[in-house]
């Protein structure tokens, strides 16, 4: 069963073979957890900062922790919209947030790194390969000297 | 009044004839540079030099001929990975084996010891002041020390040994900011051939091994098909190719730029930053050699040069992207 919905995540069994598994996922406490670990090993997996695990649970947090309006019950319908638009804005909020915070993330991924930490052999062998006057070329080329 | 003008003529009249005497000394010693420039490639002549960049030596047999039909020259690598170089005119093939292989790669000739100095002194001249400097030994040979120091900082300076009799360089040494040897090359034994016997140009490696060609050489790129250029070349320096190639590790080809004053030479790659790759920054040295790196509207740009820190910085900086029309 768990290497089934592994394959199913990863694409490699098609949805429509899949249809008893989605009945389990929907009914056995257990394939929905699995479902769920797998999702979140493969978030950690990608280095996704964000992990799907417990998103459910933190944007209901964010959304209780907006003060609650309380208002005289004559203009209780009125006040439902407030409420709803205030919870609708704090998702959206919440979700721009998210999509920052990922492409942060993804942005440090690819941070420069000093050139000290990484010579680069192959460049310096096409520099001495062409320059006109380079004895270091027919005696001992970058990447030669290094491929011991 | 008149007392004054006295002493600016007096003045100006020491300077010139002691300019002309330093020009007249320049000369002699460019002339020097020049006939071992020539000798280099003109006579046939055999022996051992020592190549040495910073902890790292090498001695390498050298072989070269010249009867008239053009030149022949054979170099041995005798320490470290075995690695032979042939050459015939301008066309030069290196040999070096590689697992149970034996590449061979093709190339353009280049100025190999002890033919390191262009034919043509004018562009140095613009850039170096010569300076000559007494007689050593080298090799068992007497030899005129001619010294090249750099106009700018754009350049190293450099210190060549000449021989005496043959006019044939014997050594050469590049000399950092603060005096020290970066680099140095030179004979440790050396003499003159005759005959004309051919037996050694062929190249001694185990004949039971398969060759390989090095395929991915640098194809020719021309000027319309770079999106970039450097913007003002620090002086002295002009570009003297441009190439499209693989460089080892790389999907897409890198296109490279190559400047030099005649002596100290500069490659500048380009190439676009792919997706999720880490640009590399920064400066760096090894033995003679500088990098400087830098991202450039979305670029990789890399500056390599047996150069100071201050022209590979200079270069870099300098690099602009065509308007796209």
């Amino acid at each position: 069963m768990k290497e089934q919905i592994s394959a199913l995540m990863d694409d490699d069994l098609a949805l429509e073979d899949a249809e008893y598994l989605m009945t389990a996922l929907k009914a056995n406490g257990e394939a929905a957890k699995s479902w769920a670990t797998y999702h979140l090993i493969g978030d950690v997996i990608r280095g996704n900062k964000i992990l799907r695990h417990d998103m459910t649970a933190s944007i209901m947090q964010e959304i209780a922790k907006q003060p609650t309006v309380l208002a005289p019950k004559s203009r209780l319908a009125k006040n439902k919209q407030v409420v709803w638009s205030v919870a609708a804005s704090v998702a959206a909020v919440f979700f721009v947030g998210l999509v920052l915070l990922h492409q942060q993330s993804q942005e440090a991924s690819v941070a420069p790194i000093e050139i000290a930490q990484a010579v680069p052999a192959e460049y310096l062998r096409a520099h001495q390969s062409m320059s006109p006057s380079n004895a270091a070329y027919f005696i001992q080329p970058a990447a030669f000297s290094q491929d011991k | 009044m008149l007392k004054k003008q006295f002493f600016t003529g007096l003045v100006l009249g020491f300077l010139s004839l002691f300019s002309e005497a330093l020009f007249a000394g320049q000369d002699d010693v460019w002339l020097t540079l020049q006939k071992a420039s020539q000798a280099a490639r003109e006579l046939s002549y055999k022996g051992v030099f020592v190549y040495q960049s910073g902890n790292a030596s090498k001695s390498v047999q050298l072989t070269h001929m010249n009867y008239g039909q053009g030149e022949y020259a054979r170099m041995v690598v005798l320490d470290g990975a075995p690695r032979e170089v042939l050459s015939q005119g301008s066309d030069v093939v290196i040999f070096s084996p590689k697992n149970e292989k034996i590449m061979i790669e093709k190339k353009r000739g280049q100025n190999m010891f002890p033919a390191l100095l262009p034919s043509n002194m004018d562009a140095l001249k613009a850039s170096y002041l010569a300076q000559a400097g007494g007689t050593e030994r080298i090799g068992g040979r007497d030899a005129t020390v001619v010294s090249l120091s750099p106009k700018d900082q754009m350049r190293y300076g450099y210190k060549f040994w000449v021989d005496k009799e043959f006019g044939l360089l014997l050594k050469a040494v590049t000399l950092g900011e603060h005096g020290d040897a970066l680099e140095q090359i030179g004979f440790s034994q050396l003499t003159l051939m005759d005959g004309q016997n051919m037996d050694w140009f062929k190249p001694k490696f185990d004949p039971s091994k398969s060759y390989v060609m090095d395929q991915d050489g640098p194809a020719k790129a021309n000027s319309a098909d770079m999106d970039w250029d450097v913007a003002q070349l620090p002086a002295g320096y002009r570009k003297v190719d441009q190439v499209k190639q693989l460089v080892q590790g790389k999907g897409l080809p890198v296109t490279q730029m190559i400047f030099s004053d005649g002596l100290a030479s500069i490659s500048i790659f380009i190439e676009p930053l792919a997706k999720g790759v880490r640009p590399k920054v920064g400066h760096t040295i090894v033995g003679a050699t500088n990098f400087f790196a830098l991202v450039h509207e979305g670029h990789q740009v890399m500056v390599i040069g047996e150069v100071p820190e201050a022209a590979v910085t200079q270069f870099g900086n300098a690099v602009s992207f065509k308007v796209k029309k």
